[in-house]
C-alpha cells in the first residue's frame, strides 16, 4: 500500500476529527465543512482500495489476505457510517462520533500498509 | 446560508449524545476484537490459545456494554456496568501479566500491554464508560425521584 495515500488519509481523518471537535465545542450539530472532509477522506479510501483491488489482481498478496480485505472493506464503511449516524445526532456530540469515525479510518489505513509490507507494486 | 460547522446543537441531549459517542466506540472495539479474535481462531489456534480466546472474550465483554449502552434505561445501564467492570479488570490483569510474563502472550491481543496495540484506548475506555453511567444514573435518578 502506497503510504503516501496514507498520509493523505491521514490528513483528511484529522481534518475531520479538529472540525468535530470544534462543533463538539462550540455545541453545534455538524454541517456541511464536515460533509465535505469526509468526501475528501471517503474519496482517498476509495482511491486506495480501487488500487489496491487492482494489484491484488495483478498477482501481489499481502500477509494475512482475509485481514487484509476485511480491513480495505471496513476502512470504506466506517466514514459512510459516521456521518450517516452523526447527521441523525441532534446533540453537540454528533461531530465527535464522525470525528472517532475519522480517527479509526486513519488507524486501519495504516494497519493496511503494515499488512501489505513488501506484497510487490 | 447555514453555518458550515452545523446548526447549534439541541440543548438537554447533551448525556444521550456523549452516550452515542461511546456506543460508537464500543461497538467499534466490539468489531475489531471480534474480527481479529475470528481470524486468529480459524488460522492459527495452536499457536497460541490463550491469547486467541482472549481476545475473544473481550470481543464478547464489549459486544455486550454496546448492547447495554445502546439500551439504555436502568437495566441496560447495569448491563453496560457488569461488562465494562469485566473489562477493566480485564485490561488490568491481563495488561499486567502481559508485561511481567511476556512469554505466556506471544501474540498480541487487544488487553496485551494495557492496549499499547490500540493507543491505550482499551484503558481509557473503561474509566470513560463508568464515568459516563454514573451521570446518567443520577441524571436518571433526578428525572424519575424514587
Amino acid at each position: 500500500m502506497s503510504p503516501t495515500l496514507a498520509w493523505a488519509a491521514t490528513a483528511a481523518a484529522l481534518a475531520v476529527a479538529a472540525l468535530g471537535a470544534l462543533s463538539t465545542l462550540t455545541r453545534r450539530r455538524i454541517g456541511l465543512a464536515h460533509l465535505v472532509a469526509t468526501g475528501v477522506l471517503e474519496g482517498v479510501l476509495l482511491l486506495q482500495a480501487g488500487l489496491a483491488v487492482a494489484r491484488l489482481a495483478g498477482g501481489a498478496r499481502p500477509e494475512e489476505p482475509a485481514t487484509f480485505l476485511g480491513y480495505l472493506a471496513g476502512a470504506v464503511l466506517v466514514p459512510v457510517a459516521g456521518v450517516l449516524w452523526a447527521r441523525g445526532e441532534p446533540s453537540r456530540w454528533a461531530g465527535t462520533v464522525v470525528g472517532v469515525a475519522a480517527l479509526t479510518t486513519a488507524v486501519m489505513v495504516w494497519r493496511l500498509v503494515q499488512l501489505w509490507g513488501d506484497a510487490g507494486a | 446560508m447555514p453555518d458550515p460547522l452545523g446548526e447549534p446543537a439541541r440543548p438537554g441531549t447533551a448525556t444521550s449524545g456523549l452516550g452515542r459517542v461511546l456506543v460508537a466506540l464500543y461497538g467499534t472495539f466490539a468489531l475489531a476484537a471480534g474480527a481479529r479474535a475470528a481470524v486468529q481462531l480459524a488460522t492459527r489456534f495452536d499457536e497460541a490459545p490463550l491469547a486467541y480466546l482472549l481476545s475473544a472474550l473481550a470481543a464478547a465483554v464489549y459486544a455486550v456494554a454496546t448492547v447495554g449502552l445502546v439500551r439504555g434505561g436502568r437495566g441496560g445501564r447495569a448491563t453496560a456496568t457488569a461488562a465494562i467492570l469485566v473489562e477493566l479488570a480485564g485490561v488490568l490483569v491481563v495488561g499486567t501479566l502481559s508485561v511481567a510474563d511476556p512469554a505466556a502472550f506471544p501474540d498480541e491481543t487487544v488487553w496485551s500491554g494495557y492496549g499499547r496495540g490500540y493507543g491505550f484506548v482499551p484503558l481509557v475506555l473503561p474509566l470513560l464508560g463508568l464515568l459516563w453511567l454514573r451521570r446518567a444514573d443520577a441524571e436518571g435518578r433526578r428525572r424519575r425521584p424514587r
